[in-house]
């Protein structure tokens, strides 16, 4: 039998991998018409685990199923979850009420390399519903200002409806010194004043130097390859360029099969990738 | 130690009494023609030179469908979600060599890497595998060319080898050594242990060469190959639940009222559904990303995580699939390939669709 060895450094929030924590619903605010971010914590009120920005977790509508979701924001007593509803379970997930039952495990993967970002300015670029991981490590930038140089937001989303956090992007984040938010719709619409533009080329005309930036990239496919190949011909480098994958999960636990690329597990290994290291995995689309 | 074919039936009734044992078996109550490894008692005869039994033993571990937790609410109207282990001790007696490898790529997956499993390791740490050797092999194995000897296993607690009277019986393990406690008075002490067998080691006639086929892998996702060899596949399944290493699964959950159960059953990445995510993305919709992703995985990727093939050999796919999609022949085309530098076809390759060394 092969020696059972943990070198992974994901705690864990159940006595079994597999097996849920039983926790509640706390708050739950709307942020568009079809996206909610939900808070959870145990039924004692405590925060089920401790995560880092870029880390996941499943969340079970208990009768329904589960779903891996990344972790948008944790308080001390909450992790908060930002779900749009685009399938069974999170219309489920939709309909709870504060004070719902669900289950969670976790917390699952890797981070976004916050201690390697320390003395960089770092770009966040963004699109719809792919704000959502991106607000746990820009929230935690934030809460360590010193540690970080410039930092701006790039942010669009088709319409309107389609951006999330706008309260804070307004009245929080771009309130905080050096902090620098850009945030577009791509197509005109009605009492909308800012700007009306694609990303990539919106990207382009910030005209943002290179050198000592990171880049963190969320969104679909078409931004995704959009934005990657415009960062590239502006001369970013792919290490520098970060971004966090969506694929199918089942365990999280590197078990099930059906996150695997390459030699990879999506769920263990990711689900933040910088372009280099995607570039070593077979079609992995991007 | 020496255990004559006249005192075999004698001591799987001892052991019986006292552990679940599973045989190699295609008498007990299961479908006509659907062979595997089934608990010795009333009904159900072993039949040792079944070569290979027609499903792996691999659901002593980790079941077709498992009980993982139940939940609702207790009578406080409290919400629970409480685990459910199963597992009593498991005597697996008479794998062969394959299959014993299929274990160490199971336990590689479940027990290895950050997480362990703990439903697969429940059943895991209460199984004991008694190997034995091959005295004849299926024209489908090839189990010699993936690395593996079909006369030995070396992973199993207890080895038995075959010799003309009976089995030589080998402790292998410090479980091993424990279990053979209670076989001792069915055993004769041989005068030479170390005497050569009476029965001939056996070698396969299926072969293929893996010289290089992992090398050549690496460079070969995007090589036309896939798009040939994919064409006759009608994405069944059946290579993936005969497979004795495949062990990718489902998790879904049966409700009674606001209870229920969540367990796992096998899936297959031959499905378009495994990998389609809500809002309809899939990365793998089309049929060819999937026979690739289920033969790179087998010939490349695990390799690259593990350390080993994924593929044993047992031939249970070459010999089950309906349409002759088989392994074997893919590895000989890889094998004659001649690759340009970005894994392209060479200026003077062709690719054809291979048949099978195997009638089907």
């Amino acid at each position: 039998m092969s020696p059972i060895k943990i070198d992974h450094d994901c705690a864990r929030a159940g006595a079994l991998a597999l097996v849920p924590l039983v926790c509640k619903v706390t708050e739950i605010s709307e942020e568009t018409p079809d996206v909610k971010a939900f808070r959870v914590s145990t039924l004692e009120g405590k925060r089920p685990f401790e995560s880092q920005p870029g880390q996941t977790a499943m969340l079970s509508v208990i009768p329904s199923g589960e779903c891996m979701f990344c972790i948008s924001a944790q308080g001390d007593d909450y992790l908060e979850f930002t779900v749009k509803r685009v399938g069974y379970v999170t219309e489920q997930l939709h309909a709870l009420s504060v004070g719902a039952t669900v289950g969670l495990r976790g917390p699952y993967g890797n981070a976004f390399p916050y201690d390697e970002l320390k003395g960089k300015d770092v770009l966040f670029v963004g699109g719809g519903i792919g704000l959502a991981p991106l607000r746990a490590l820009l929230t935690y930038l934030l809460d360590h200002r010193a540690d970080y140089g410039r930092i701006d937001l790039v942010y669009s989303g088709s319409t309107p409806d389609d951006l999330i956090f706008l309260h804070d992007i307004k009245n929080v984040w771009s309130q905080v010194p050096d902090v620098h938010t850009h945030v577009s719709i791509y197509r005109p619409c009605e009492g909308w004043e800012g700007e009306v533009c694609y990303t990539a080329p919106f990207l382009k005309d910030l005209k943002l130097p290179q050198e000592n930036r990171a880049v963190v990239l969320c969104g679909g496919p078409s931004l995704f390859r959009t934005c990657k190949e415009m960062l590239l011909g502006l001369g970013f480098a792919a290490e520098d360029i970060i971004t966090t994958l969506e694929m199918k999960m089942k365990c999280g636990i590197g078990k099930c099969g059906r996150c695997n690329v390459g030699s990879r597990y999506i769920c263990l290994d990711g689900p933040v990738f910088t372009l280099s290291e995607l570039a070593d995995l077979p079609g992995s689309e991007h | 130690m020496l255990l004559k074919n006249d005192r075999l039936p004698e001591l799987l009734q001892s052991l019986s009494a006292e552990q679940r044992v599973y045989v190699p078996s295609n008498t007990s109550n299961t479908s006509a023609g659907v062979s595997r490894f089934a608990l010795y008692g009333t009904g159900v005869e072993p039949d040792f030179e079944l070569v290979n039994t027609t499903m792996p033993p691999k659901d002593l571990l980790f079941p077709q469908t498992q009980k993982m937790y139940r939940y609702g609410f207790d009578t406080e109207g409290l919400p629970f979600i409480n685990a459910q282990h199963d597992g009593d001790e498991v005597l697996l007696f008479g794998i062969r060599s394959c299959d014993a490898r299929s274990i160490e790529c199971m336990d590689d997956v479940f027990l290895t890497k950050g997480f362990v499993d703990e439903f697969y390791q429940t059943r895991r740490e209460k199984l004991i595998t008694v190997a034995l050797g091959c005295s004849h092999v299926a024209e489908t194995c090839f189990c010699d060319s993936m690395g593996l000897d079909a006369n030995r296993a070396p992973s199993a607690d207890v080895q038995l080898t075959a010799v003309s009277d009976g089995y030589e019986v080998h402790a292998q393990t410090e479980k091993g050594t424990t279990a053979l406690e209670a076989w001792r008075p069915f055993l004769t002490e041989t005068a030479a242990p170390e005497a050569s067998p009476s029965v001939p080691n056996v070698q396969c006639t299926l072969k293929v060469d893996m010289t290089g086929i992992k090398e050549k892998l690496d460079l070969m996702f995007d090589h036309p190959l896939w798009d040939e060899i994919s064409k006759k596949c009608i994405t069944c399944g059946t290579c993936t639940y005969v497979c004795p290493t495949c062990h990718c699964f489902d998790i879904s959950q049966e409700n009674k009222m606001n209870a229920g159960e969540r367990f796992r059953c096998w899936d297959s990445c031959m499905f378009s559904a495994y990998t389609e995510m809500a809002g309809n993305h899939n990365p793998r919709a089309e049929k060819m990303p999937r026979v690739r992703q289920r033969f790179m995985h087998k010939l490349c990727f695990f390799e690259d995580r593990y350390g080993k093939s994924l593929c044993v050999g047992c031939g249970r796919c070459v010999e089950k699939c309906p349409v002759a999609l088989d392994i074997t022949m893919l590895i000989d085309q890889i094998g004659a390939l001649e690759l340009g530098a970005a894994g392209q076809p060479g200026a003077t390759e062709s690719v054809t669709e291979g048949g099978s060394h195997v009638a089907h």
